[in-house]
């Protein structure tokens, strides 16, 4: 499967050859300047058209005095200044987090081969999953034709870590170790049983693409801590072409209806971290400026002619950007880690791009005060090969998970940062495709998976909710996405039910119109 | 025409009924009284629940009492406006004779409610008593009505059913407040009271009690009976003849035994009741309820199988949550109002050097003082002066940044900091012992600094200094500290 092309770096090309022939003219001509007037979008004009009716039935009740004081507010407080978290009343609660890194695990991780040890399994193996437990459920095409449904056993033992004798697989002994430090959360369940909703749905509260993901609601309401770089950050790890790779688009870290600078910025994972870092030959520091405040000058009237709210987006982006020229390059550089780092680590995390760098590169970030990055790790899509495949999905991921929360813990950012290990749903006890004593497939389920969370407002050292014996259906304290994300929000000190923002007659918000609470028994 | 078609039959039924009354209706209603009167005491209230029937009908009472309230109601209204248009006068008769049914229809099921679930107490009885006055006190105001009527304005039954009707809207107030009282709790309307008008009703003087006494009972126990359980077994009602509001009664146990035995929670009665499941008949909470949360009934399990003591502080193997809390020390002393600043701190979030950032949108909870954009320029010089918010600033962001060991004086006045981040600084730890001026400091970053193990002993005497991060310093070298070391200090 091929790697789907950053969202960013497009981006980044098409502003770019838009510069290159916008610069030299300094004005814009008539012709393009109508073009942009007819290219306001039906929703933009509807909105503002209302607004101009009601404006207009006003002032014949009030007079024309009244009218044009009102306008000229109206203008200020709508199209050109978007609300600031001081006008959100974000957080509405002193956090205990300020900063949150995701490390999504792509694909779906089998709970039974990892975190939730099922140990009267081994006794059924190649029976048939009962009826009672399977429900109606409908299942995945790639399954539901099977004519039986046999129970495979996890083919690795099981051990008791910590002062919880928590029991973690043997595939993750790194996570083993810091399993006190972790809130295990094995009633996670979803609704989607595909990959595309159910990962739109964990990033964004919403099957259906479009909505903001939770890295664009923290950066709209908590906005920044560090101007210097993105207020939201999103690594992708290296492709491994032995696994099972399902695409992940730059949908998940789109800020759909909010500002599109609330957007997920992605770091590539090879070669230069962004496109066109560096100034191109003949380009110094000095020009680069007079460049774009020339053509914020532009952006700036475009506002003044259209007031559309996405052109402050374009004039914060052309911003960051210059910035981000500097203050890329010093975060990714390595070289001033300490051999320490690389013990902890590893070798891998001197090689750009696998999920030991991007989580190296995480806490440089956390620590520089971005509010949300997210890590994506693929391959977890476990449809067969499961003992081939497996360990070398745990190998990459394992240690820098361990690495991550151990050296934010060590330097003090695990205080107030809050980690998440998640994917988008678990897999099933019984085989896809066959089961052999050495080998066997697992499919999505969406009814129950494991996921841990770990930092600021978290409290470690528990396990949340309990499955059933087959690790179908959850028994105990189901966390289901809504919940899931709700409980991240608080931990940030954001109340789900009130960071909302109005669009198409509805007041959004992350954790979408089904009422969610926020789970008590995972915080501090 | 309309009106005229309702009138005749409307007033006629009444006058039949009422008429001039005779001997006879009156005869009758003077045993109903009594017979009402003494209903309580034939059909005793037991504490006992009772046939189910009973219940299934009983619970229709809350439903069915507001038809009553709502027609006595009525009554005044129509007898004030009937002055201007008579026919609403007539309609009077009519509803107050139709209040009379319904309370007598209400007290039915009351008393089936009442009897068939076993419900007692104090307030049962007081509400009991209200229904049974308020329906002998509209049959009256049906008696006296006509000599309302037809009197004088100067004769002085003229006087009576007004007085009665006033009385017969207080007597239902009073009861329907009881009735209240029963369904949603004694302290229903004035919980969400400021304390000030809660002591003006005198309502918190019971809590008052058990708050404040450190035994595992009065901290855990009691607060989760208080709130599941209290409001049928407790002061004001206790079916099963259980009261469950204090440590006494409580041991004591109701009509069926004791319901804790100590040391047993296997025995132990009330365990049993909650632990059914929910569809059971006797699962407790009833009447649908909440159950207690599965913390709770663990609480509940270890308290009484380590012997349900009064006065036991603490329970092995039970982990509360609160506990770590409390030893995080005192509460840090509060900050102050920031909001008359806030046009200065705006002006500085707008511009290109340090920021101080709202920890929160509560001013309560103080401002951060970051310095990301800035922190290579950041010096001493410019933390001097941030000084004047000093007392806002409760988090000091100073990691890589060129402050020096000068610093720590300065810091040494920012006497709200809770967190004080300097890793990556050139601080050498000389300066450190200005910072036991810092009551409230509960955590101190010096990673990768030039801090000495014997520097930094100065900080030992800071009670509430929680952790210290000394990460690839002198005083605990990265080679040394392994991966799986946890650097942070805990102060035991």
């Amino acid at each position: 499967m091929k790697q789907h092309p950053f969202c960013t770096d497009t981006e980044h090309e098409d502003s770019r050859s838009a510069l290159d022939a916008v610069v030299p003219q300094m004005q814009i001509p008539a012709e393009a300047r109508q073009k942009w007037i007819e290219l306001q979008t039906r929703r933009q004009f509807l909105g503002r058209s209302g607004k101009v009716l009601g404006w207009a039935a006003l002032a014949s009740l009030l007079g024309e005095n009244v009218l044009r004081s009102a306008a000229h507010a109206s203008d200020t407080t709508d199209s050109q200044q978007l609300p600031t978290p001081a006008d959100l009343k974000v957080p509405h609660f002193a956090p205990k987090a300020k900063r949150a890194i995701y490390l999504f695990m792509s694909g779906g991780p089998p709970q039974i081969d990892l975190l939730d040890y099922k140990p009267n399994l081994a006794a059924l193996y190649d029976k048939d999953i009962p009826d009672s437990v399977r429900g109606n459920q409908q299942l995945t095409g790639m399954t539901n034709g099977q004519a039986r449904f046999p129970i495979a056993p996890s083919h690795w033992a099981f051990q008791r870590y910590g002062k919880t004798g928590t029991f973690v697989s043997d595939l993750l002994p790194y996570t083993g170790r810091m399993v006190d430090d972790l809130a295990l959360i094995k009633s996670t369940n979803t609704d989607a049983i595909n990959h595309e909703p159910a990962i739109m749905l964990m990033n964004t509260g919403n099957m259906n693409a479009g909505k903001p993901c939770l890295g664009s609601w923290l950066s709209y309401g908590l906005g920044s801590m560090n101007d210097n770089l993105p207020r939201f950050m999103v690594l992708q790890t290296k492709m491994n072409a032995k696994e099972n790779n399902q695409p992940v688009s730059s949908r998940l870290w789109s800020s759909g209806f909010l500002s599109s600078e609330h957007s997920g910025v992605g770091l590539r994972s090879s070669g230069d971290p962004v496109l066109y870092l560096t100034d191109p030959s003949g380009v110094d520091r000095e020009v680069r400026r007079k460049m774009l405040d020339a053509v914020e000058q532009i952006n700036h009237q475009t506002l003044a002619e259209l007031g559309d709210p996405e052109t402050n987006a374009r004039i914060a982006q052309y911003e960051m950007a210059y910035r981000m020229q500097t203050s890329v390059p010093e975060l990714a550089d390595l070289r001033s880690e300490p051999q320490s780092t690389w013990d902890l680590y590893g070798p891998e995390a001197r090689e750009p791009g696998t999920f030991a760098y991007n989580c190296l590169l995480a806490r440089r970030i956390a620590e520089r005060g971005v509010r949300f990055t997210q890590i994506y790790k693929r391959g977890w899509d476990v449809h067969d090969n499961v003992t081939g495949v497996l360990p070398m999905l745990c190998r990459e991921v394992d240690r820098a998970c361990y690495a991550l929360v151990t050296d934010l813990k060590r330097r003090g950012l695990l205080e107030d940062t809050l980690v998440v290990w998640a994917g988008e749903f678990g897999r099933t006890v019984y085989s896809q495709g066959g089961l052999r004593k050495d080998n066997y497939g697992r499919d999505h389920h969406p009814r129950c998976f494991t996921t841990w969370m770990t930092g600021g407002g978290v409290r470690t050292g528990i396990t949340y909710g309990e499955t059933d014996d087959y690790s179908y259906n959850v028994v105990k304290d189901p966390v289901p996405v809504r919940d899931f994300n709700a409980t991240l929000l608080h931990c940030l000190g954001i109340d789900h039910n009130k960071l909302t923002y109005r669009f198409q007659g509805l007041e959004q918000k992350l954790t979408g119109t089904t009422p969610a609470s926020v789970v008590k028994g995972l915080l501090a | 025409m309309l009106k005229s078609s309702l009138k005749m039959p409307v007033s006629g039924a009444v006058k039949i009924w009422l008429g001039e009354s005779s001997s006879r209706q009156r005869i009758g209603a003077i045993a109903l009284c009594l017979a009402l009167l003494s209903l309580p005491f034939v059909v005793h209230l037991d504490g006992k629940p009772h046939a189910d029937w009973q219940q299934l009908l009983g619970r229709l009472h809350p439903l069915a009492v507001h038809l009553p309230i709502g027609l006595i109601v009525l009554v005044p209204l129509l007898e004030i406006y009937g002055k201007a248009r008579p026919a609403l006068r007539d309609a009077a008769a009519f509803v107050l004779a139709l209040a009379f049914a319904a309370c007598l229809g209400s007290l039915t099921l009351g008393y089936l409610l009442a009897y068939g679930s076993g419900a007692s107490g104090p307030i049962v009885t007081a509400h009991l008593w209200g229904g049974t006055a308020l329906s002998i006190s509209v049959l009256l105001c049906l008696f006296v009505r006509p000599s309302w009527l037809s009197a004088s304005a100067a004769h002085p039954a003229n006087m009576l059913y007004p007085g009665l009707l006033a009385s017969v809207v207080f007597t239902l107030a009073w009861t329907a407040h009881q009735g209240g009282s029963l369904t949603h709790g004694a302290n229903y309307l004035t919980q969400y009271m400021s304390p000030a008008m809660q002591r003006w009703f005198d309502f918190d003087s019971q809590l008052a009690s058990t708050k404040g006494s450190g035994s595992f009972y009065a901290r855990h126990i009691n607060p989760i009976l208080d709130t599941n359980c209290v409001s049928c077994h407790g002061e004001s009602k206790s079916n099963g003849g259980l009261r469950l509001d204090s440590y006494e009664l409580l041991m004591h146990g109701g009509k069926d035994g004791a319901v804790i035995v100590a040391g047993h929670p296997e025995t132990s009665l009330l365990l049993e009741r909650i632990t059914l499941p929910t569809s059971h008949k006797l699962f407790m909470p009833a009447e649908g309820r909440p159950p207690l949360q599965a913390e709770e009934i663990a609480w509940l399990k270890a308290w009484i199988a380590q012997g349900a003591s009064a006065s036991a502080t603490a329970l092995s193997g039970v982990v509360l949550h609160e506990d770590t809390l409390e030893s995080l020390g005192p509460p840090p002393q509060p900050v102050a109002d920031y909001s008359a600043l806030m046009p200065q701190i705006s002006q500085l979030a707008l511009g290109q050097g340090a920021k101080l950032l709202p920890v929160s949108s509560l001013p309560s909870d103080g401002l951060i003082l970051s310095t990301s954009n800035v922190s290579a320029t950041f010096t001493d010089a410019q933390l001097a002066q941030f000084e004047r918010f000093a007392p806002y600033i409760v988090e000091a962001e100073l990691g890589r940044t060129a402050v020096t060991d000068a610093s720590l004086a300065t810091l040494g006045k920012f006497t709200h900091l809770r967190t004080l981040h300097l890793e990556g600084t050139a601080v050498t730890g000389t300066g450190l012992a200005h910072l036991a001026a810092l009551p409230d400091l509960r955590s101190l970053n010096l990673n990768g600094t030039r801090v000495t193990a014997a520097a930094a002993t100065s900080l030992d005497a800071m009670k509430n200094l929680r952790h210290v991060y000394l990460f690839n310093t002198p005083a605990q070298p990265a080679s040394t500290a392994e991966s799986q070391q946890d650097s942070a200090r805990k102060t035991e």
